[in-house]
């Protein structure tokens, strides 16, 4: 689990171009549209796209979405309990 | 309102409810809904999406896109049994050729003609040449409010003297990068757009034109009159509207106080209504902070026919019409059960009322706010017309280039020194907040560096409120990208942030957002004269007295689309972008020289030069005014380009020195742009320094410089000491 959210980590800096921003500064049990990192709505949607792109995960509507990306480690959760490559 | 009325003397419209006024009329008496899945590509992974396409039969072996065949079915309906000349041409698109362009670029297509009608401008260039008109030409790429905005520019034109009649409205084909584009961003809703309603997610995209036939000669019978237009901008965000309405209410204000009315005189509001969640909740508090409780009856037909984007506000200015001449309010087709967070009850059946005032939303990305009036009648408010009015004067300005920021670019350029090439990105954002740029490619860099450096200086009370910027070809990395990584993933994964920056209109968004500048927001694109685009709608947008407004000039040199696109590109040695930004203020005391664009028109015809050194003076005109000339060869015609300034110093027996400014800024689109802002800073210092003039510094004794734009655009821009 902890691999997993230092690797989102690093896709998320990477992806959404956060130039001023360490793996350090994200939190991984609050919401990453208010930890003052400047995500907005847009990056949200080019993270659900990481997820379903990278782990093969779909976000089906807003109501998961919400739940989902509550937080760095809900994320690293769904995507352990529901991508293919983690499946046990 | 302002000077003569502007009335509406010939309409016509193609979309998903019809052909023609009558269809389109028949469509709404009955409600109808037109949404049906999409039958124009093939889609290699979903099921496809409920569209409001139109019927549309074309030869597959004819090379124009679907968006130029949509506008001519319309302009032609506008233009029946008409048959005097057409003064101007003023569309709004942003999807140009990119349909066709789509297909080429899926099959690697590297043949350069293949993708000649690709730019967004060559939509009114063809209907130039399809009605005989010269220009002005004038193609509004504001997103979703072009057409609306395109309408505006018509009608000030008019008001100002500048034309009599004038051909203006929107046109949008359906396309796969709007397509993938806004379900990228989830705006799409599955079952179809339902405006309003509680339960709604998303629009429906459509396709369809609409041009209307706008003249001050009062016709022979009815007397429907576009009454006022209003622009703003929310300076918010990329794509999402300001949530609380104020932006769109500001452009509603402006709308009815330029018709002259109060609230109280509209009987029909046209919402913008696309059924998007945030959308339809800013719109009902922008209106309910206008009307009160006293709402007059409203409906979006977008739930009926979809969302056009750039046509849709043409189009809805044809509803507009039709809702008058038929005396009916159009239902709000797909809405079901009120939503409690807009408590706004939409008409649901098609109301049966006399009709005369309507006011018309249109709203975009990037904030971009326009409305328009439509009806029989001016308010008692109507201000008198202004004219004369005194000139743009220049506050600020600033230029890029592959030199570098103004400062090294006018080293470069006052030594005879090359300024061509390609400024890498971290030279040309430096000073610019990080966070600012992170989602930015190269064309809104190259706009956001102009716009910071430009009002660098200025006082806080002189920052630019109004943004028009010009660009020949918009952000091609960001298009290229999209569709790249489209294709790649079998369409599975395009990027949501490369749509948006993709827009024509993001780039001046970015603008908006960085200087809080929340007045009318244009963006202009028309080939080589994309800039004199911009500056003849930033005159017609500013009155005297009026806030400043941020000129721009830009364009990017993408190293796959640029060459493809624009010839000039592909014959130069290097790749070369860049822009120009003045920062103008009309009748300002505190500025710099003053700019005017003298002459722009379209077309080879070899009378436009005669008529251009009519309009300087003759030959003693010229001599008069000017101390250098600073002439715009594009590469992919200079032989034409050389002829017509061999022309034009044959004729005036021009002795100054002539600076031929693409040779030395780099060929790109918007190089007049640069050449302009040098040309400032020439007068300013009043003289042609030596390296220049090919001889010894040339004194300006209080004259200015023209800067002439030569090949299928010839335009005349002076820049003059104050």
């Amino acid at each position: 689990m902890e691999e997993l959210i230092e690797t989102l980590k690093i896709k998320i800096i990477e992806i959404l171009n956060l130039p001023d921003v360490t793996p350090a500064d994200i939190p991984v049990d609050s919401d990453l549209m208010s930890s003052g990192l400047d995500i907005d709505s847009i990056d949200m949607l080019e993270l659900v796209i990481l997820l379903h792109k990278d782990y093969g995960v779909k976000i089906k509507n807003k109501e998961q979405a919400k739940k989902v990306f509550a937080s760095l480690r809900s994320l690293a959760s769904h995507i352990m309990e529901t991508s293919p490559g983690f499946v046990k | 309102m302002r000077g003569a009325p502007i009335y509406i003397a010939g309409m016509g419209i193609i979309s998903a409810l019809g052909y023609g006024v009558a269809e389109t009329a028949e469509a709404l008496k009955e409600a109808r809904c037109n949404l049906r899945p999409l039958t124009l590509f093939e889609l290699t992974a979903d099921a496809p999406l409920a569209v409001g396409g139109v019927t549309l039969e074309t030869d597959p072996a004819d090379p124009l896109p679907r968006t130029h065949h949509l506008a001519h079915m319309a302009a032609d309906q506008a233009l029946a049994d008409k048959s005097l000349a057409l003064d101007a041409i003023v569309v709004g698109t942003t999807t140009g050729g990119i349909l066709t362009t789509e297909a080429l670029l899926e099959k690697s297509v590297a043949a350069p003609h293949c993708y000649r009608y690709h730019g967004v401008g060559t939509v009114a260039e063809e209907m130039a040449r399809r009605y005989g008109c010269s220009g002005p030409l004038i193609t509004v790429s504001t997103a979703c409010s072009s057409g609306a905005v395109a309408l505006l520019l018509a009608m000030e034109m008019l008001r100002r003297g500048k034309a009599r009649r004038v051909l203006a409205g929107g046109v949008d084909s359906l396309c796969r990068l709007t397509y993938f584009g806004f379900n990228s961003l989830q705006l799409i809703d599955p079952i179809g757009a339902r405006p309003l309603d509680r339960e709604r997610s998303g629009l429906s995209l459509a396709e369809g034109a609409a041009l209307l036939l706008l003249t001050t000669d009062p016709p022979a019978e009815g007397a429907l009159q576009l009454l006022g237009a209003g622009l703003s901008c929310d300076a918010h965000h990329a794509t999402a509207p300001l949530a609380d309405g104020q932006g769109a209410l500001a452009a509603m204000q402006a709308a009815l106080a330029d018709a002259g009315l109060e609230p109280a005189a509209i009987d029909y509001i046209n919402l913008h209504g696309t059924g998007t969640p945030d959308n339809d909740l800013a719109e009902a508090r922008a209106i309910q902070a206008l009307f009160g409780d006293r709402l007059p009856p409203l409906s979006s037909i977008k739930g009926a026919m979809g969302h056009a984007l750039a046509a849709a506000g043409a189009i809805e200015a044809v509803v507009a019409a039709i809702a008058i001449d038929h005396g009916i309010v159009p239902a709000n087709v797909g809405f079901g059960s009120i939503d409690p967070a807009l408590n706004l009850a939409p008409v649901t059946v098609p109301l049966r009322a006399p009709v005369t005032t309507v006011l018309s939303n249109s709203f975009g990305f990037g904030g971009n706010n326009a409305v328009l009036t439509i009806g029989t009648q001016r308010g008692p408010n109507c201000k008198p017309s202004e004219l004369p009015r005194p000139p743009l004067t220049v506050t600020a300005a600033a230029c890029l280039t592959g030199a570098g920021h103004t400062q090294e670019t006018w080293e470069s350029f006052s030594s005879g020194r090359q300024c061509s090439g390609c400024l890498d990105d971290r030279t040309v954002t430096e000073g610019l907040p990080p966070r600012t740029v992170r989602r930015l490619k190269r064309l809104p860099k190259l706009a956001l560096a102009l716009a910071s450096d430009a009002c660098r200086t200025l006082p806080a009370g002189r920052i630019p409120v109004a943004v028009s910027l010009g660009t020949a070809w918009g952000a091609l990395s960001e298009t290229h990208d999209f569709l790249q990584q489209l294709f790649e993933t079998r369409e599975q994964f395009p990027s949501p942030t490369d749509f948006i920056g993709s827009v024509h209109n993001a780039p001046a968004g970015q603008i908006a957002m960085l200087l809080g500048a929340k007045g009318a927001n244009v963006t202009t694109s028309g080939g080589d004269a994309s800039f004199e685009q911009a500056l003849l709608a930033a005159d017609l947008l500013t009155r005297p007295g009026t806030d400043p407004i941020l000129l721009l000039g830009a364009d990017e040199a993408q190293p796959v689309l640029a060459p493809l696109f624009d010839g000039s590109v592909r014959v130069a040695e290097t790749l070369a972008d860049g822009g120009g930004a003045l920062v103008l203020e009309r009748g300002s005391s505190h500025g710099g020289p003053t700019v005017a664009l003298l002459e722009y028109r379209f077309g080879l015809d070899p009378d436009w030069m005669t008529t251009l050194i009519e309009r300087l003076g003759g030959a003693d005109g010229v001599e008069r005014d000017y101390g250098a000339i600073l002439a715009g060869l594009p590469a992919y015609c200079c032989t034409q380009a050389a002829e017509q300034l061999a022309g034009f110093l044959s004729q005036t027996h021009f002795g100054g020195p002539v600076i031929d400014y693409r040779r030395i800024i780099g060929q790109f689109g918007t190089a007049s742009a640069v050449a302009a802002v040098l040309a400032v800073q020439i007068v300013s210092r009043g003289l042609v320094p030596a390296p220049l003039s090919g001889g010894s510094d040339v004194f300006l004794n209080g004259k200015g410089i023209l800067v002439l734009g030569l090949g299928t655009y010839l335009s005349a821009v002076r820049i003059a000491p104050q």
